[in-house]
Formats: structure tokens, C-alpha cells, sequence
């Protein structure tokens, strides 16, 4: 039998890039079916293949990396460019409604009022919820970053809690924020303040969503002892993101809450 | 900015001189470049401030006529028209 004479990974074939690519297939052409001709089936057929995907494809990332032993140093490299490149992309994702806000608050039109908040808009105090929210996220920072001290000095039990304790206030923000939503005095469909407020803040939601998601499963992973405290970057990866989200949030505060009100 | 009667009589007079030589709108460094957008909405804006103000007073509002010129040379008629209805609609969203 030979053995491979070189410390990369040559990954077996997979379906999941084929049943991933039918999905967004599926959920794009699904959206304009519904939006057309008002049925939800192919887009959540879409959605659920897309899920699926990637359940699959992670448990098999899982599989080959903690159980098989293939994510060698170069192998983790590359995975550590990977996880960069991708919360890159990101960043300049958010990076565009960022340009968007700015675009309308700096040079507010006659059609406003000439001024920013528009007229008629009451902007949400920054210095209520929105401050607690910011409060909650890093504090999450904090937790976060013991939970990966408590990983790499093999404080099993530690790691467990403040890995929860993560995950817990990225549902109380998430929380805080549903609520906030609920209750604003304005909405997406109010101007060009709406449509900047809800479509960063919301996108921004969304990635608390996911990352909290992604801390989820690496607290999953911790209490199933796949992390030693020398290899364990997908916790590494989850807090990356973590913090790329709080970041995120900073900037929607400052721009958004504190300067654009 | 508060000025004595004294102080308004001189300036309607001045205001008379520049109303009398007025051609087109000068130039504004406010509004340096080419979107003169806010040059109009900062002028009718102005002018019906300037009314409303010199209105509380019971003065003449003679002084307020310039911005009047200003934004009469700059905008477009359509917007003059919308802005004019919005402001007798009390739906006129510049603060005045």
C-alpha cells in the first residue's frame, strides 16, 4: 500500500461541492419563483439541501482533521490563510453599506430635509439599548478569549463555561436587538435612513446569528474532547469571526447609532 | 444673529443697491463645484427663514428678497413648484 510522502492533505471526492452548488441554484432560482409566482417550494427545497451541505461537509472536516489526523501544521496553514481570506472578504462585504451610509448621511438631499437624522425620523438612543448592546459584545470578546486561554492550558471544565457563557450573550444581543427591531419608531421602508439602518444592522444580525452558530458547535466539540490544547483552530477560526462581528458592531455604533443620530 | 432696527434700516438700503445691480447669482464659495444642488435649497430655504424671522419682528422683509433672486436664477422651476406646494401642504421637509 503507498503512503504518501508529503504532509498535505489530498482530499477523497466529496458530493458536497456539487449538492452545495444545486443548492444555491435551487435557493436563487426558488427566490425569483416566489417572488413571481408566490410558492416557497424550491427555495426551501434550496435551503434545505444547502443545510444539509453543510452539516455534511463540516462533520467531514471533523472526520479528517480530528479523528483521521490530516490537518498537519502546513495542512492548518492553510486553513489558517483560508478562515483570513474569507473574514477578509467579509469586511469588505460590510465595507460597501458602510460606503452606502455615508454616501446619504454626509451629503443629506433636499428630499430629506437637507439634514441628517432626515426630518421625521427619530433616531434610537444611542445611549440606551444600543450601548448595552455594545456592552454585551464585548464582554463576549472577554469570554471568548478566556475560553481560549482555558483550551491551550488544558482547563477542561473552565472552557466549558466561558465557551457558554460566550454563546449566551451572543443571544442576548441577539435578543436585545430582536427587541429593538420590534420596537423602533421607523422602518425599512423609511427612506433612505431606513434602508441604511436595517440592511447593515440587519446583515451584522445575521453574522451574530452564525457566529454564535459556529461557537455553538465548537462548544459541542470541546464537551466531545476534540480540542487538545495544542491544535484546536476550529475554535481558533470561531473566534476570529467572533470578534471580526464585534468589530462590525463598533463601527455600526459609532457611524450609525452615535454619529448618525 | 440679532441686529437693532437702526442696524436693519442700513442694510435694506445696501440690499436695495445689490437688488438693483442684479444680474444672475455671484459666486458662492459655499457651493464651489459643479452640483449646485444645495446652492438653490440653501437659498429658498434662506428666504423663507429670513421671511419668517423678519415677519416676528414686524419688520420689512425687503432685505429677504435677495435670496429670493438667488434661488429664482438657480432652480429648476419644477422643484420651486413641488417645494411651494409642499410648504402650503405643511409637508416641506427643510426646516424653516
Amino acid at each position: 500500500m503507498a503512503h504518501q510522502a508529503h504532509a498535505y492533505h489530498m482530499v477523497d471526492p466529496s458530493p458536497w461541492p456539487l449538492t452545495g452548488a444545486i443548492a444555491a441554484l435551487l435557493m436563487t432560482s426558488g427566490l425569483a419563483i416566489w417572488f413571481h409566482f408566490h410558492s416557497t417550494t424550491l427555495m426551501t427545497l434550496g435551503l434545505i439541501l444547502l443545510l444539509l451541505t453543510m452539516y455534511q461537509w463540516w462533520r467531514d472536516i471533523i472526520r479528517e482533521g480530528t479523528f483521521q489526523g490530516h490537518h498537519t501544521p502546513p495542512v492548518q496553514k492553510g486553513l489558517r490563510y483560508g478562515m483570513i481570506l474569507f473574514i477578509t472578504s467579509e469586511v469588505f462585504f460590510f465595507l460597501g453599506f458602510f460606503w452606502a451610509f455615508y454616501h446619504s448621511s454626509l451629503a443629506p438631499t433636499p428630499e430629506l430635509g437637507g439634514c441628517w437624522p432626515p426630518t421625521g425620523i427619530t433616531p434610537l438612543d444611542p445611549f440606551e439599548v444600543p450601548l448595552l448592546n455594545t456592552a454585551v459584545l464585548l464582554a463576549s470578546g472577554v469570554t471568548v478569549t478566556w475560553a481560549h486561554h482555558s483550551i491551550m492550558e488544558g482547563e477542561r471544565k473552565q472552557a466549558i463555561q466561558s465557551l457558554a457563557l460566550t454563546i449566551l450573550l451572543g443571544f442576548y444581543f441577539t435578543a436585545l436587538q430582536a427587541m429593538e427591531y420590534y420596537e423602533a419608531p421607523f422602518t425599512i421602508a423609511d427612506g433612505v435612513y431606513g434602508s441604511t439602518f436595517f440592511v447593515a444592522t440587519g446583515f451584522h444580525g445575521l453574522h451574530v446569528i452564525i457566529g454564535s452558530t459556529f461557537l455553538a458547535v465548537c462548544l459541542l466539540r470541546q464537551i466531545q474532547y476534540h480540542f487538545t490544547s495544542e491544535h484546536h483552530f476550529g475554535f481558533e477560526a470561531a473566534a476570529w469571526y467572533w470578534h471580526f462581528v464585534d468589530v462590525v458592531w463598533l463601527f455600526l455604533y459609532v457611524s450609525i447609532y452615535w454619529w448618525g443620530s | 444673529m440679532y441686529f437693532s432696527l437702526s442696524e436693519l434700516r442700513v442694510m435694506a438700503e445696501d440690499i436695495q443697491q445689490k437688488l438693483e445691480k442684479y444680474r444672475t447669482a455671484p459666486f458662492d464659495a459655499r457651493f464651489p463645484n459643479q452640483n449646485q444642488t444645495r446652492n438653490c435649497w440653501q437659498n429658498y430655504v434662506d428666504f423663507y427663514r429670513c421671511q419668517k424671522a423678519l415677519d416676528a419682528k414686524g419688520v420689512d422683509t425687503a432685505p429677504c428678497d435677495w435670496y429670493k433672486r438667488v434661488y429664482k436664477s438657480l432652480c429648476p422651476l419644477s422643484w420651486i413648484e413641488k417645494w411651494d406646494t409642499q410648504r402650503e401642504d405643511g409637508t416641506f421637509p427643510g426646516k424653516i
